[in-house]
């Protein structure tokens, strides 16, 4: 083999490594510059990141057939906040992979969101790139997007895995975390430890 | 766990041995659901009225189905428990038997237990808040422990639940043990991890590397247990600040060496200069007996600014003496890894093919390939130099469990094979006069190396254990002697070419022998492979070898493919690709263990051959305990 022939299969062995290491290089630690996506809602519109740009976003990792992402979404956890926060853009994303025994299709899903009054968009992820891509663990898994596209709060919806408090008791670290966000503040914490079911890739 | 703390349970628990046992049970009755059963044990059937008072959160699941340790991994959540009366028990602390890890979809991961588990309850009574004897037909009186638990049971589905566990505890002055609670809970409180300091003569290191940016990394020594491969495992409770991923686990003789990469939670913020980490160590033993290690301590985060701790200890100088007969032992151990296998099948046809040229040729050859014997073995002092910076444990003994070199070790041998068939070009061990020339000779040397640093001698763990724990120049001039003893027989040649006679004609036999001395490469990767197997999944396993068969295809392909330059050129990229994917598979932690599997299948892993105590730099006496 000639020594120009040598170096390509050298560089292109290099390219490959690259490019298999890339999923591992993602994370959505806090401070880091929120991956683009582009993704399909269950109400047949395409959402962009992109798009959402100078607005603050919250992405909802969820799962219908996941008693934790179910409690919340009866209990409107996540409803009520949208409605207190407005100018917010709140995403809720599915990363449930179609051969999981916890998949609900599309239209399903479209009845599952009238049933319990969901306010807010909720795109399909079904081959888990953009939940990997954001490191989601859970469902509940939240993360708050800032103005500057960077990733604010990672972690869970609340202190009470349990849900044995009161709603007024709980500490809502999404909600605090908005409210700081208004106020040009960093929430605090800035992550936590996401609590629930395991993300269904 | 602290130390007294271990002794009171268990005279908590085995004081009802001591007392006389009746037919009644000491349980509540158990909440069914159709994941799983739990209810509250006590070892009493008749408790003391006051003092110490263990009881149990006992979990029957069905197969398949996991309830949580303190940290639950990736997803998921632990049992929360109240206790009642507060004013009686105060506030029970419920603890956590070392748990196992459950890999689950998309890479995440699960630490909990499966079948059984009891989770001891440390309480202790307060006899002024107790009902008054009079209050209860037997004299001594009893009341009521109630339990409000919340936990989380999932297979691949969840599945929370919520009950309240009710058990009627009797006291008395004659006290009265429970023949199955009492051996039940003791089972599981001699499961509960023991502190570091009670476990006497053991050293620990820690050290939170977080010279890289973004991708910190805690290593933490052992010396004084033994660790058991693919089995022993090491949990991290969870931290504010950090993300632990899957430890690498480097077991020794003597000792075991853990590194977690770590993922900041929040980046571009310093870490402090110090942080309380908590861990628990499985299956370690000592004298035969095995156990679990707990700790929780504050961890020194090392940035590239500061020295590491460990390097402010120098070992101790040697004496002259030792000093010389460690660089016999390296010499002779250098001479022989001539005997390994993959290295002789080279050596016999470097001879064979040597045989052909003539005198001066003898020499000129054989002095290439003892040169780029050397040369390659201060390539691999570098690399060690290298590896040791980046937290890589070096020595010689363990270098098969580090998935990444062995991976490489398996393709040089595979590569070996391949050629000496005649599907690889690459003239490693010539064939034909036509072919031999000084610079392949000196390729053949170069190959020597990984060949042989494959196989552990035992001879050489020391010397390369005495180098590795000091500086650069050390460690390149032992392996240079360890070099001077593998190419012993090129230089012979060099020295005393005759040895070697040409043949009177070109024979037959000799690319026989080559094909044959093949196959003797071929039975050497598969032992490396074997040896792999402790360090990867079965299922990563399989795809290595699937990739190591894949450059065999294309080996074959190409050397078939005729003329066409492309057809050729592309199959030289698959199989330089498939080369590659080997090491890529084995690297990154994608191929660690699955603890059950591996347990399923090697039941009877033996720890491989493994680092003297005095490998490395000396552990400082930084230990701290629990």
């Amino acid at each position: 083999m000639r020594t120009d022939a040598k170096i390509r299969t050298l560089l292109l062995a290099v390219a490959v490594l690259l490019l298999a290491a890339l999923p591992a290089l993602a994370s959505g630690a806090v401070g880091e510059t929120a991956t683009a996506f582009k993704l399909k809602g269950v109400d047949g519109k395409t959402y962009s990141l992109a798009d959402l740009k100078g607005k603050v976003v919250v992405l909802e990792w969820v799962n219908p057939n996941c008693p934790f992402s179910d409690r919340h979404a009866r209990e409107k956890t996540m409803s009520d906040l949208v409605k207190q926060h407005g100018e917010v853009v709140w995403l809720g994303i599915n990363s449930s992979s179609a051969q999981s025994g916890e998949y609900v299709k599309p239209a399903d899903y479209q009845t599952y969101i009238q049933k319990n009054g969901i306010n807010y968009a909720v795109l399909y992820d079904e081959s888990g790139t953009v939940g990997h891509a954001y490191g989601a663990r859970t469902t509940p898994h939240m993360f708050i997007i800032g103005k500057d596209g960077k990733i604010a709060y990672n972690g869970a919806i609340d202190d009470d895995p349990a849900g044995r408090k009161a709603r007024p008791e709980r500490v809502n670290y999404v909600g605090g975390g908005l409210n700081a966000e208004k106020t040009g503040k960093n929430p605090d914490p800035a992550a936590t430890k996401p609590y629930g079911c395991s993300v269904k890739y | 766990m602290n130390p007294s703390k271990i002794a009171i349970l268990s005279a908590a628990v085995l004081a009802p041995f001591f007392a006389p046992s009746s037919a009644q049970g000491a349980a509540s009755a158990w909440s069914v659901n159709p994941q799983s059963r739990v209810r509250l044990i006590s070892p009493w059937q008749v408790a003391p009225r006051g003092g110490e008072l263990v009881l149990g959160l006992q979990f029957r699941l069905a197969p398949g189905w996991h309830v949580y340790w303190k940290n639950s991994g990736d997803a998921g959540f632990p049992p929360v428990v109240t206790f009642q009366p507060a004013e009686i028990l105060g506030k029970p602390e419920l603890l956590w038997p070392t748990p196992s890890r459950f890999e689950l979809p998309g890479g995440l991961v699960a630490f909990g237990y499966e079948g059984e588990v009891v989770y001891p309850v440390h309480a202790t009574v307060w006899p002024d808040a107790l009902p008054s004897p009079a209050a209860s037909p037997a004299g001594a009186g009893s009341f009521f422990i109630k339990a409000d638990l919340d936990y989380l049971t999932c297979k691949i589905d969840c599945v929370p639940y919520r009950y309240r566990l009710t058990l009627e505890q009797p006291l008395g002055d004659q006290s009265v043990t429970d023949p199955e609670t009492s051996p039940l809970l003791q089972t599981w409180i001699d499961r509960l991890p023991r502190s570091v300091a009670d476990v006497p003569d053991l050293e620990l290191s820690t050290l939170l590397d977080a010279s890289r940016p973004g991708a910190p990394e805690l290593e933490i020594r052992l010396r004084g247990v033994t660790a058991q491969p693919g089995k022993t495992d090491l949990f991290l409770e969870s931290n504010e600040s950090l993300d632990a991923g899957k430890p690498r686990v480097k077991v020794f003789p003597e000792s075991v060496i853990f590194h977690v990469p770590l993922k900041p939670r929040e980046v571009g913020k310093p870490l402090p200069a110090k942080i309380v980490l908590a861990w628990t160590a499985s299956n370690l033993s000592r004298n035969g007996e095995s156990f679990a290690l707990e700790s929780r301590h504050e961890v020194g985060v090392w940035t590239a600014a500061a020295p590491k701790p460990g390097e402010r200890n120098q070992p101790p100088a040697q004496s002259p003496s030792r000093v010389v007969q460690l660089v016999l032992w390296a010499l002779l151990g250098g001479a022989l890894l001539n005997l390994s296998p993959t290295v002789l099948a080279l050596l016999v046809c470097e001879v064979l093919a040597l045989r052909q040229v003539g005198r001066t040729g003898v020499r000129e050859g054989a002095a290439a390939a003892a040169t780029g014997i050397v040369g390659a073995c201060w390539g691999f002092a570098a690399l060690a130099l290298a590896t040791r910076q980046t937290g890589w444990p070096a020595g010689f003994g363990s270098q098969l469990q580090e998935p990444a070199l062995g991976a490489l070790f398996a393709v040089a041998a595979a590569w070996l094979a391949l050629n000496l068939w005649g599907l690889v070009e690459v003239p490693l061990a010539p064939a034909g006069a036509s072919r031999t020339g000084t610079g392949r000779h000196l390729l053949a040397g170069l190959f020597t190396v990984p060949l042989g640093l494959a196989w552990p001698v035992p001879m050489l763990r020391e010397p390369l254990g005495y180098a590795l724990g000091r500086g650069p120049a050390m460690v390149g001039a032992v392996f240079a002697v360890v070099g001077f003893g593998l190419a012993l027989p090129y230089l012979i040649l060099a020295l005393v070419p005759a040895v070697v006679r040409p043949p009177s004609s070109p024979a037959a036999w000799v690319s026989r022998l080559r094909e044959g001395l093949g196959f003797l490469a071929g039975a050497s990767t598969l032992w490396i492979l074997h040896d792999l197997s402790r360090e990867v999944s079965p299922e990563g396993l399989a795809w290595i070898e699937l990739s190591l068969l894949g450059m065999a295809l294309l080996a074959w392909l190409r050397a078939r493919a005729g003329s066409g330059k492309a057809w050729r050129f592309a199959l030289a990229l698959g199989l330089a690709a498939c080369a590659a994917g080997v090491l890529w598979l084995a690297d990154h932690n994608r191929l660690a263990p699955r603890a059950e599997a591996a347990r399923a299948l090697f039941p009877n892993r033996k720890p491989f051959n493994g680092l003297p105590p005095a490998v490395r730099e000396p552990i400082p006496n930084q230990t701290s305990g629990g």
